[in-house]
């Protein structure tokens, strides 16, 4: 899922003119008549359905209350706004004239049928590790299985020159490394299907490593934690906040169900990477994506989970008689603790706030996301609800329950900013549901 | 229209996504068991079940139910025989009443957590629920009740 | 209006006697009907207008064959079914359950075979009011002689049937029998029954000896908690009229003397469902400034009116702040000419003053309370087809707002008829039911159609009734022996009776009108010498909002006064507070007390403080540091009608946080004959939590002319981890039975501070009892 956007503004200048000219044609590819395309095989079908949801490609490429898959969502770059293209199999304003291997060019070098550069808003650095097989599997599903929608992808709006595609060739060429996923004889079988899905398919590094200033991955820095829609994308790293380490096995709870229970839930963007995203894959992959993950976030080497961190957490959430001494205790025991309050151990569905990965954090933003707009049913917990105090309380109330959780229950040092962050995420329009 | 599923049976719900669910469960659907206290998640009195857990519905979106299942007083149990109702009977709890569906149903969603709640849980979880008349001491004595109840009920079954 | 309370006025007592008696009750209802096929209604089309808390969809119960109907007060049908009408509002008192016994008990039927029905606002059931902690107290000799009535009228027709003595009849659940004939109530209704009583044959009545009630004091299943506990309870919230359109208030910046320059609702025309804003037109004065906005539900109501926008002009008293008001009863105060001195023994205070050895003075201040009921204000209103105009609300006194609201729809009072609904919490809030006057009139701009105006909890608390802040300076004056010789209390504060209904008010003995209700409480039962009490009423805090009668009114800041003062006294004389309160509780004088309703007088009070005393251990109890036990006792509500309460509280102060930590609390009640036992048990129980609240928890200030805390982010009342252990006892007594909805509240407050003292030698003079306060106390 890719919804922020980076823009290579200078590096036109970085290259020669003329080489660059050369290095950034690319010839148009016939367009095949969609009729002429023969019936696929239904397993492959299926299995480029499974893909499609686990790269969740409708996430970015549906509009909000439009058809699937027919494109039009827009991206607010903060240069301008661009628009998701139509990916249904519509002929004329889709890619049903695509052939297997237009898909695949578009799909591993960002170049589209016509020859034209995609921007890197979509993740083509990622899906280039992806193996042949499965991109055929995708264009599969979608010549197949997505109804064609003719419907004319708005025009982007973006200021010049950023609006030159061929300048997105430089970008390629500086940060972009086009080889396919390569084994890693270090590791297991099952870890190395775990890291092709995570570093292809699912593009997990797209929001959780932190970019240049060019807006391209810091491979130094993978899975290093980054901001994307105002949200923070945790650290997938040994530098990982979590009071209690992610496993494998958190992992796996958290992308199948959308929970785990030592660090929270998937809400924001994260919300539909599970739910309409990575908890399609079969059972193995999974696996074998928690396995790499837990191993990246260097704890998943066995060891029994600490839980004195648990024991503290919960310790510290015992029900206080002098609760009234501060705002944000008082307002926590009121609104916050009937479901958050947990006794022996952390309940299924309890999610205890001590330990949770919002308030453990570097940034206050996605616990006062949480607080402002709640979770809906189907993020998080499916079918479970966290009703939204935006209209409730004020900056000032959230801000003294944030205080709290961080000081008296995550025992963490204050977040600089958390005022001003209430307050900014405050007058920021709540999300449509 | 919004669908959801309510004491068991499917709704569809022609309101503004952002209606809470409280008036549509009230205006809308028409149950009015589940009553209006604050309108800002600090007394309780809205709480109902939704996927089985306690929510304040006075400050969750109808849209946010999309797809769920909930349950209001009027949904707890057919015979109105919840072991927290019958609790709460026994002991006379209500008073004038207003918040009770709402305890009640936190009652319910607490002992589903935690079946054999201490006072300090009682406390933790049961503070969320203001009652004017103050009936707290009968509505702890309700909840022990009816955690031994339902505790004695699950070993005579198991 | 003078109508309404000419009867009230007619109370015979001229020292005090200020509130509704008996004679109410008892002046109109026993014509005697036979065989009355007719419902218990006023009128015609508004059969929906009485309620049954036990009938899920809230219909009373109809009777089925012939009917025999004694009173007013109930029906028995042939099938053996008793009806009792109760004309008190259910706010969680389960007064139905408890006036319906007093009836069931003497007319001898079994518990089983009688409903309820809180019948609607026809004028025949006389002055309609729930509050005062009045209810058991006033329904007692009605109810029981109402029952008596039907007893002898079914025994007599008996015996005339068998042709044998009456007196060797009698009557037991439902059933008449001589020895070797029985006969069924329902049979002998079913055969059809006529008989009629004179005032005089009604007071002759033989009522059961207090050893021979089977249902008053016994434990019975209460009538209106089972639809509390499945949702089928009916409150105002949940009236729904077809065709009813939604209205939600934009109330103007001050209470009372705003108007409305413009009003804009152009950005509102976009809201899905708005229909249109009304500015009100209100002839009876009661909301000036006031715009209703309408729509075609709640919710599109409430988000039209987030994009009305209203230009007022505010009344004169925009800026008034509660500093403000205080400083206003500071300087009425020392006008020692203002006010209204209350009757005493001897009221001449200044002698004893002027001989003093040593005077006490001390100063206690409250803060304003709001009632925060948890059902917010609320009434659905329109004009039926008749023409008769329904208000369907929850509501305490129907008798006050029926002119108010005849004035508003300038429509004859005879044309309006109210459905009480259940109330979500009274507290007297819904005694001023000047609510549903909103909705009145938005219905009348409608030409009738049905109207649901609702408040949210923000409107709700800034259109309250709060209790007024207060401010009372107290002294007292000791002889050279160190005897007290006198005593004055000056007690400044709003008056709601004065706002609300003037007629109310008694005269003291200087013939100044004054509100019992916001005085009673200083008129204490102890022997002190010369009493004054001077009730003064603030004239700005009545003219900036409307003062209310909150869950015991003035006793609930006078008895905090009152009993922390006494132990202030007790430790200036030496003497240990219990022993010092003792020693002056002599029962001597007016103090004696009076038949029926004080019998006994200040040795009732005495002996409830002794029992609490022993339950505590106060004195012997071996407490940990910063620890103690504080005793208070108090009479509620009035001397008319006095329930003694004695009241232990232990607690442990924190002297680095200023925490409170109310460890254990007791309290003994007598109340004469308990009615209702474990309903007793639970008006106590609230009663003594709400005190507790008040004492620690609750408290707002006004700014700008309106209260601050509007929703409980800010307005804190206790919860249920603030809820301490409680220890509670009646006195068995057989006396008459007083009240209990209030009583309980006014002990807490005074021995939680008279307990802070015990514990760390600090003295709390001001309500709430904040930490902050208690830390700063410990610092002087």
């Amino acid at each position: 899922m890719l919804k922020r956007v980076f823009w290579a503004t200078s590096a036109v200048i970085l290259i020669g003119a003329a080489g660059f000219g050369i290095y950034a044609y690319k010839p148009a590819i016939e367009p095949v008549d969609a009729n002429s395309r023969t019936a696929f095989d239904p397993e492959i079908v299926e299995k480029g359905r499974v893909l499609a949801a686990a790269g969740y490609c409708s996430e970015c490429h549906t509009a909000e209350g439009g058809p699937p898959f027919a494109g039009n969502y827009p991206m607010d770059t903060g240069f301008g706004t661009i628009y998701a293209t139509n990916l249904t199999p519509a002929k004329e304003t889709g890619i049903g004239s695509y052939s297997p291997e237009a898909f695949r060019r578009a799909m591993k070098e960002g170049v589209r049928r016509d020859g034209r550069h995609l921007f890197p808003a979509f993740p083509y650095n990622h899906f280039t590790k992806m193996s042949d097989e499965d991109v055929d599997a995708i264009y599969a599903y979608i010549m197949t299985e997505v109804p064609p929608v003719e419907l004319e992808t708005k025009e982007n709006e973006l200021p010049f020159p950023l609006d030159l595609r061929f300048l997105q060739a430089g970008w390629k060429l500086l940060f972009v490394d086009f080889d396919d996923y390569e084994v890693d004889q270090a590791h297991s079988e099952e870890w190395n299907r775990g890291a092709y899905l995570a570093e292809g398919l699912a593009h997990c590094g797209a929001c959780h490593t932190p970019r240049n200033p060019l807006g391209a991955e810091i491979e130094s820095d993978q899975y290093g934690g980054a901001q994307i829609n105002g949200w923070t994308a945790p650290a997938l790293t040994p530098r990982n906040a979590s009071a209690v380490p992610w496993t494998a096995a958190d992992f796996k709870s958290y992308l199948t169900e959308g929970v785990s229970a030592n660090h929270g839930i998937s809400a924001g963007p994260m919300g539909p990477v599970v739910h309409i995203g990575i908890r399609e894959l079969p059972e193995s992959d999974i696996d074998a994506l928690s396995l790499y993950l837990g191993e990246k976030s260097g704890t998943n080497n066995g060891d029994p989970v600490d839980t004195s961190a648990v024991v503290r957490s919960l310790e510290r959430g015992r029900p206080d008689p002098q609760y009234r001494k501060d705002q944000g205790e008082r307002l926590y025991a009121t609104a916050c603790a009937s479901c958050h309050y947990n006794t022996e151990q952390i309940a299924a569905g309890r999610p205890d706030l001590g330990i949770n990965s919002a308030t453990n954090l570097e940034t206050p933003d996605n616990l006062i996301h949480v607080i402002l707009d709640g979770v809906s049913g189907p993020e998080g917990i499916e079918g479970v609800v966290m009703p939204g105090f935006r209209d409730a309380l004020s900056p000032t109330e959230i801000t003294a329950i944030a205080a709290y959780l961080r000081d008296a229950r995550a025992n963490r040092p204050a977040w600089p900013d958390l005022a001003e962050t209430v307050t900014r995420l405050s007058n920021t329009a709540a999300p449509a549901e | 229209m919004i669908e959801f599923e309510i004491n068991g049976k499917p709704v569809s719900v022609d309101a503004d996504p952002d209606t809470p669910l409280l008036w549509a469960i009230r205006d809308e659907i028409g149950l009015t068991g589940t009553k209006f206290g604050c309108g800002i998640g600090m007394c309780g009195a809205c709480t109902v079940h939704v996927g089985g857990r306690a929510t304040r519905s006075c400050i969750t979106p109808v849209s946010a139910v999309e797809g769920t299942s909930i349950t209001t007083i009027e949904g707890l149990s057919a015979q109105d025989n919840h072991p927290v109702q019958e609790a709460w009977r026994n002991l006379r709890v209500p008073q004038c009443g207003y918040c009770q569906s709402g305890q009640i149903m936190q009652a319910a969603a607490l002992l589903q957590d935690i079946p054999a709640p201490t006072d300090e849980d009682i406390d933790a979880v049961m503070t969320g629920n203001l009652c004017r008349c103050m009936t707290y001491p009968r509505i702890r004595n309700a909840v022990r009740q009816a955690a031994a109840a339902m505790t004695q009920g699950n070993s005579d079954n198991g | 209006m003078a109508n309404l309370f000419s009867r009230l006025r007619q109370s015979p007592d001229a020292a005090g006697e200020n509130i509704p008696s008996e004679l109410d009750l008892t002046r109109r209802g026993f014509l005697i009907s036979a065989s009355a096929a007719g419902a218990a209604f006023g009128f015609p089309l508004a059969g929906n207008a009485a309620m049954d808390p036990e009938a899920a969809d809230g219909v009373p119960a109809t009777s089925d064959g012939a009917t025999f109907e004694p009173t007013i007060w109930y029906w028995i049908d042939s099938e053996g079914l008793v009806n009792v009408n109760i004309i008190r509002a259910e706010m969680g008192q389960h007064v139905g359950t408890a006036i319906a016994r007093i009836l069931a008990d003497e007319l001898e039927v079994a518990w089983d075979n009688v409903r309820i029905t809180h019948v609607d606002s026809a004028e025949k059931w006389g002055t309609m009011v729930t509050g005062g902690s009045w209810s058991v107290w006033q329904s007692w000799p009605v109810y029981r002689k109402a029952g008596a009535a039907g007893r002898v009228a079914l025994i007599e027709a008996a015996a005339e049937k068998w042709g044998v003595d009456p007196a060797t009849c009698q009557a037991r659940d439902g059933t008449v029998s001589d020895g070797s004939n029985t006969a069924t109530y329902a049979s002998l209704v079913a055969e059809g029954l006529q008989r009629s009583f004179t005032e005089d044959e009604l007071n002759a009545l033989p009522l059961k000896p207090h050893a021979e009630l089977r249902l008053v004091g016994k434990d019975v299943k209460a009538l209106d908690i089972d639809t509390k506990t499945n949702g089928q309870a009916i409150y105002g919230l949940d009236a729904s009229v077809d065709g009813m359109v939604y209205g939600v208030p934009l109330i103007p910046p001050t209470r009372l003397g705003s108007s409305v320059n413009s009003v804009d609702d152009s950005a509102a025309k976009d809201v899905k469902g708005y229909l249109q804003t009304l500015t009100l037109n209100d002839p009876s004065g009661t909301v000036p400034g006031w715009v209703v906005v309408l729509g075609d539900t709640l919710m599109a109501a409430k988000r039209a009116s987030e994009h009305v926008s209203v230009d007022w002009q505010a009344g004169e008293h925009a800026g008034v702040s509660e500093e403000d008001i205080n400083a206003r009863s500071r300087e009425l105060i020392a006008d020692k000419n203002y006010g209204a001195i209350l009757p005493s023994d001897n009221p001449d205070s200044a002698p004893a003053f002027e001989a003093a050895a040593d005077v006490l003075e001390a100063e206690y201040v409250t803060q304003t309370v709001l009632h925060m009921q948890l059902e917010p204000a609320n009434a659905t209103v329109f004009q039926n087809e008749d023409g008769i105009w329904e208000i369907h609300t929850g509501n305490q006194w129907q008798s006050l707002i029926l002119p108010t609201l005849s004035a508003a729809l300038e429509a004859p009072a005879d044309q309006i008829v109210m459905r009480t609904y259940m109330l979500g919490g009274g507290f007297g809030r819904r005694l001023n039911g000047d609510y549903a006057v909103p909705a009145a009139l938005a219905s009348k701009a409608l030409g009738g159609k049905p109207v649901k105006l609702v408040f949210m909890r923000e409107d709700d608390a800034k259109f309250d009734s709060p209790r007024s802040p207060s401010v009372q300076q107290l002294r007292m004056a000791f002889d050279d022996a160190k005897a007290v010789t006198g005593m004055d209390h000056n007690a400044a504060a709003g008056w709601p009776t004065q706002v609300m209904v003037p007629s109310f008010m008694p005269k003291g003995v200087n013939d100044e009108p004054y509100d019992p209700f916001a005085i009673d409480g200083a008129d204490h039962w102890y022997d002190v010498g010369a009493l004054r009490v001077r009730a003064i009423s603030n004239d700005l805090a009545n003219a900036t909002f409307r003062p209310g009668w909150l869950r015991s009114v003035g006793p609930g800041w006078t008895n905090f006064a009152v009993e922390s003062f006494m132990d202030e006294a007790a430790h200036r004389v030496g003497e240990d507070p219990l022993t010092f309160r003792l020693n002056h509780l002599t029962a001597k004088g007016q103090n004696a007390g009076s038949a029926p309703n004080a019998v006994g007088g200040a040795k009732r009070q005495a002996n409830v403080l002794r029992r609490v005393a022993e339950m505590s251990n106060y004195g012997s109890a071996d407490l940990p540091a910063d620890t103690a036990i504080g005793l208070a006792t108090t009479f509620g509500q009035s001397r008319t009608m006095p329930t003694w309460v004695g009241g232990a509280v232990q607690l442990h102060v924190n002297r680095e946080t200023g925490y409170i930590d109310v460890q254990k609390m007791w309290l003994s009640f007598d109340c004469g004959t308990v009615v209702d036992p474990d309903s007793a048990l639970a008006q106590c129980e609230g009663a003594a939590l709400w005190g507790l609240s008040m004492a620690l928890y609750e408290g707002t200030r006004f700014e700008d002319g309106n209260v601050v805390d509007r929703n409980l982010g800010t307005y804190t009342p206790l919860r249920m981890i603030d809820t301490p252990d409680m220890e509670i006892e009646f006195v068995d007594s057989s006396e008459v039975p007083v009240g209990l909805g209030e009583p309980g509240t006014t002990v807490i407050a005074p021995a939680i501070a008279n307990a802070i003292y015990n514990a760390v030698g600090a003295r709390l003079r001001s309500l709430p009892i904040t930490p902050d306060a208690v830390v700063a106390a410990l610092k002087d």
